[in-house]
């Protein structure tokens, strides 16, 4: 006898997303388990309308979207499970912080709201500020606070959009060994960043997003390998460039040379190999560098590149 | 605490603002100014022309649109709603506890007014006190069906400011002097008819629409609003997404 697998928290099936004719999310299908994944993109890719979605707050266009088996739009009781940590600083600056998750505590109907907050406080590690109004916390801390909101009833999804941004360093390690601790425990958490690093850190499994589309999705060094080993121009300045494009187009790791402009331009589809390469054939020729800058290395660059894969 | 008691301390403490209260409080002390005027100067005044010019034309329709679209709309376009919207709450509860609170600030603000001005200028004697105690009960009323306009106004459009100082100023105000069909759907001749009902026959107050008329007309702006605010936030999307 054979039992079907549990569905994942997170699925969804061609989903798309337009405001007018502007297309945001563009057939999107994916499925997410327990653990963390790293949504990354550039601004504007997509990013927060999907994470919209999934909370709830957005209706998808066409597509199926289900959040722990149902659709989350106009369903209220899902938020019951999920918590949302939205991009938007604003916050009801005249509570104190305390009286900030308390209303979240009491709105999810908790048995227990002060307990409840006083853990999710002591959680985000914001016990010390909790009696002063939010309105004078740090941009840190009030991320913080919108952390604690988004758990205080301890939900099994967490979706956090943008959730670094404003955090110092010191608060960045905190809030992502915080989100690794939630993880371990079974939960489901999904974040949005642009910042490759912050992704690279955290996230088990990570979905690239560019221009509404799902660029690639699985494990992280897996793509990060695709992002590596992509075709790559760069433009070097030497003291003979002609000598030396004629002595780069003999390696296998150069496919393209171009010395249109008075510029040498070398297009390598193996980054690593070609920065190992160049020096030493400028050395065996005795010709010296005095520049290699990569022409197409913008975050924006390589999500297009995995686009067009 | 309720689900609504949570909402509406929230929401009472937002409307409270510094701004916005020592502004609205010099907008209701207008009228309190003009009778305390009547008073210093020794005569004494008809209470009613001042109680509808002021505080039922400016007062309490301005208050009213000042909280109504600032209890909910604020919360939408700043981001701050999306606490109370990503919550296991029926849609209703948030109406409720948003017009109920910007209800009772405007009511509290247009009834106070009332009962100062009327007893300045007008004091207490004959049927002064009777004209005053007419337009109270009948502001007070109109404040939740103006707030439950103004909040359902919010839900529905970005600009719910501009929709209703256009229903105060245009609807209420300039066409209603020409189109004698706009007072069938004024909260202004409801309030007027609710106040001329209750006030002493000389009292001097415009008699505005029938009094039940005017009651069903508040009952089904309040009860209109109150179901096309929770429609419209049931099927709430968030603003400003990339």
């Amino acid at each position: 006898m054979t039992t079907a697998a549990p569905p994942k928290p997170i699925s969804l099936e061609h989903v798309s997303r337009w405001y007018g004719n502007v297309v945001a999310v563009n057939d999107i299908s994916l499925s997410l388990g327990a653990g963390v994944t790293g949504l990354l993109g550039p601004n504007g890719a997509g990013k927060s309308t999907l994470l919209h979605m999934m909370a709830g707050l957005l209706r998808p266009s066409a597509g199926r979207l289900l959040v722990l088996g149902a659709p989350p739009w106009q369903a209220p009781a899902i938020y019951r499970h999920v918590g949302l940590v939205p991009e938007r600083e604003a916050v009801h600056g005249f509570l104190t912080g305390r009286e900030f998750i308390e209303m979240n505590a009491r709105l999810q109907d908790l048995t227990d709201a002060p307990a409840a907050t006083a853990r999710a406080l002591a959680t985000v590690d914001l016990l010390d500020a909790a009696d002063r109004p939010v309105g004078t916390y740090s941009k840190g801390m009030r991320q913080r606070a919108k952390v604690a909101a988004a758990l205080v009833h301890d939900p099994p999804v967490l979706l956090l959009d943008e959730p670094f941004n404003g955090m110092d360093p010191r608060q960045r390690l905190h809030m992502i060994s915080l989100l690794r601790r939630m993880a371990a425990e079974g939960r489901t958490i999904l974040f949005s960043s642009h910042i490759l690093e912050e992704v690279e850190r955290l996230a088990d499994a990570i979905l690239v997003v560019y221009a509404g589309r799902l660029a690639a999705s699985g494990n992280f060094r897996e793509i990060r390998r695709l992002m590596t080993d992509r075709p790559h121009t760069f433009l070097v300045r030497s003291s003979d460039d002609r000598a030396l494009a004629a002595r780069l187009v003999e390696h296998a790791a150069v496919f393209g040379i171009d010395l249109g402009g008075g510029r040498l331009s070398v297009s390598s589809s193996d980054f690593g190999a070609f920065t190992r390469i160049l020096p030493v054939v400028a050395r065996d020729a005795s010709i010296s560098l005095y520049e290699m800058l990569p022409t197409d290395d913008s975050l924006e660059s390589v999500f297009a590149y995995l686009v067009r894969r | 605490m309720t689900t609504i008691a949570t909402i509406a301390d929230v929401t009472l403490r937002a409307l409270l603002g510094r701004r916005r209260t020592i502004l609205l409080l010099l907008l209701a002390g207008l009228p309190v100014l003009v009778g305390l005027l009547a008073r210093l100067g020794g005569g004494r005044l008809d209470a009613a022309p001042i109680l509808d010019a002021l505080i039922v034309r400016l007062v309490l329709p301005l208050t009213a649109l000042v909280f109504g679209t600032a209890a909910l709309g604020s919360e939408l376009d700043d981001g701050t709603a999306v606490y109370i919207l990503l919550k296991p709450i029926r849609r209703w509860q948030i109406v409720i506890a948003k017009v109920g609170v910007a209800g009772l600030l405007s009511g509290a603000l247009a009834v106070g007014s009332t009962l100062l001005t009327g007893v300045l200028a007008g004091g207490v004697g004959g049927t002064s006190l009777g004209t005053t105690f007419g337009v109270a009960v009948a502001t007070g009323l109109a404040a939740f069906a103006y707030t439950a306009l103004f909040v359902a106004a919010s839900a529905i459009t970005g600009r719910a400011l501009v929709f209703g100082l256009i229903y105060v100023l245009v609807w209420e105000g300039a066409l209603a002097g020409i189109l004698e069909a706009t007072k069938i759907v004024s909260i202004r001749e409801a309030t007027l008819g609710l106040a001329s009902a209750l006030a002493p026959k000389s009292s001097g107050i415009p008699t505005g629409l029938d009094p039940s008329q005017a009651v069903l007309l508040l009952g089904l702006i309040l009860g209109g609003a109150l179901f096309v605010a929770s429609v419209r936030l049931a099927g709430y999307e968030v603003r400003g997404t990339e």
